[in-house]
């Protein structure tokens, strides 16, 4: 079960970083196809989610298996469990 | 050698964000500058006045666009958009390899130069930058964006004198249209305002401190109660056209450049010098085989520095003596740098084709030093067939630039 607080904000990153409208942040949605992210715009999202959520993910390699928007708030909340242990 | 015209004009100034609302504000003899409350968070910066510009429609521009876009990029591609529709050129046509671009100024996005160190300094940690950062503080953002945008496929290319990078654009788009290796340029240049680019002037001294209270008082060009400039922001682009290409498709002819000059002082890096202003204006003049006596009108650089405008003043005194009318705009937009140039000349062209020339605002008393030339105080009704625009730099880099109607 994925905390509410970590979708709620991811899904500002989104709204806030490229001004992608609440009603297109579901969980299935693929970040590339469906979102429009690129390449130049998965850097900024790295940034803006270390920023949110106080953590270190840029050489972290799981960061590359990310596609849809459920995936990252698995990955969030993962890097969150870990940081606890 | 080919002719060159100018066939489009854009601007995003102080007085409006576009050309007509900047030539209404200059008819009204309106000034933009204001008191700026928030410089007051910067010690030392005694200049707490500027001349901002009201930024709209700037998410017209997609965000994958604009997120490598600072201010001064973004006024520069809504300018370039006003001057390619105002030259009847369409979308299609830009990406040919016949058409390019030159857009100048000073540096990079100031705001976003700020920005970067802001986030990178406090823990020396440069994995907080953003990935289109760097795009907005590099030297030629203008003209990347502005060329990325549209699909230029043409010369990309960035003049950056300071307050001469405008004219030196146009100045380079022309000369590339006259040998032949483009046909269409898209020319000018742009600034963003920021207080740490007021400072670079303020702390020589150079910025205006006594009017912060009576901002529309300020500045004064070539006044007895000057005190420095006031610095403004936005962009001013033109398209230039090979004369046989726009005569060919009909299109509107706003002016033809007959002459462009731009030389070094080669004597110090804030102080210019009538010597060498006037050897950059008589080359002009020179190379559009015009006399003196022949200019109808004087766009003057005069930024209300006591120094610039009593150099500028000697050089026009020297070469013209009091008969040739002399206005500077500064007075209305304040010292928009590496945007003056273009935007300055645009208004130029635009009383070129009324038939008057505005008048330069706040100046009332013209200062010992700054007399013997034809200063125009208020609108005057002239049939302008030649003008004059010079544009002079910190870094000791002057410009000037001669336009003709184009049927004188």
């Amino acid at each position: 079960m994925i905390e509410q607080e970590i979708i709620r904000m991811t899904n500002e990153v989104f709204t806030e970083s490229f001004e992608i409208p609440g009603d297109k942040l579901t969980p299935e949605a693929n970040i590339f196809n469906d979102l429009g992210l690129d390449s130049l715009d998965i850097v900024d999202l790295v940034v803006a989610l270390q920023k949110k959520f106080k953590v270190t993910i840029r050489d972290d390699e799981r960061v590359r298996t990310i596609r849809t928007l459920g995936d990252i708030y698995n990955f969030i909340q993962l890097i969150k469990t870990e940081g606890k242990q | 050698m080919r002719r060159v015209v100018i066939t489009g004009l854009g601007a995003i100034t102080p007085l409006g964000n576009s050309v007509e609302e900047f030539i209404s504000g200059l008819e009204r003899q309106e000034c933009a500058t204001e008191f700026i409350p928030e410089w007051q968070n910067y010690k030392g910066l005694r200049c707490l006045v500027g001349a901002p510009v009201r930024m709209q429609d700037e998410k017209l521009i997609p965000r994958q666009n604009r997120r490598s876009m600072g201010r001064l990029s973004i006024f520069a591609v809504q300018a370039a958009q006003q001057a390619l529709s105002d030259a009847r050129i369409f979308p299609e046509e830009l990406s040919s390899i016949g058409l390019g671009c030159v857009i100048g100024s000073t540096m990079g996005s100031a705001e976003s130069i700020a920005e970067a160190f802001e986030t990178i300094l406090p823990d020396n940690d440069l994995a907080k930058l953003t990935s289109t950062k760097f795009f907005q503080c590099v030297s030629h953002t203008a003209a990347l964006n502005v060329a990325q945008y549209l699909g230029i496929i043409g010369v990309v290319m960035s003049t950056n004198a300071a307050c001469a990078s405008a004219l030196q654009a146009i100045g380079a788009g022309y000369n590339f249209i006259r040998m032949g290796e483009q046909d269409v340029m898209v020319c000018g240049g742009a600034e963003g305002l920021h207080p740490t680019v007021v400072g670079s002037f303020d702390v020589l001294f150079a910025a205006s401190s006594s009017y912060n209270q009576s901002p529309k008082k300020t500045p004064r060009p070539f006044d007895a109660k000057r005190d420095g400039l006031v610095c403004g922001e936005g962009s001013g682009i033109v398209v230039l056209e090979d004369y046989e290409r726009a005569k060919k498709r009909k299109a509107k002819i706003y002016a033809e450049i007959i002459g462009y000059s731009t030389h070094g002082n080669g004597s110090h890096v804030s102080e210019s010098n009538r010597e060498a202003i006037t050897l950059c204006v008589k080359e002009a003049l020179q190379k559009a085989v015009v006399a003196p006596q022949d200019v109808d009108y004087i766009n003057a650089h005069a930024t209300a520095t006591i120094q610039g405008d009593k150099e500028e003043a000697a050089a026009i005194r020297q070469i013209f003596g009091d008969t040739v009318p002399v206005s500077s705009l500064k007075g209305n937009i304040g010292h928009t740098l590496g945007a003056s140039g273009s935007i300055e000349l645009i208004a130029s062209l635009i009383m070129m084709e009324k038939g008057v020339i505005y008048p330069t605002l706040n100046l009332e008393e013209p200062d010992k030093d700054c007399q013997g030339i034809r200063h125009i105080t208020k609108p005057l009704n002239k049939e302008i067939n030649i003008l004059l625009k010079n544009c002079f730099a910190f870094g000791g880099i002057n410009a000037a630039l001669v336009c003709k109607k184009e049927d004188y």
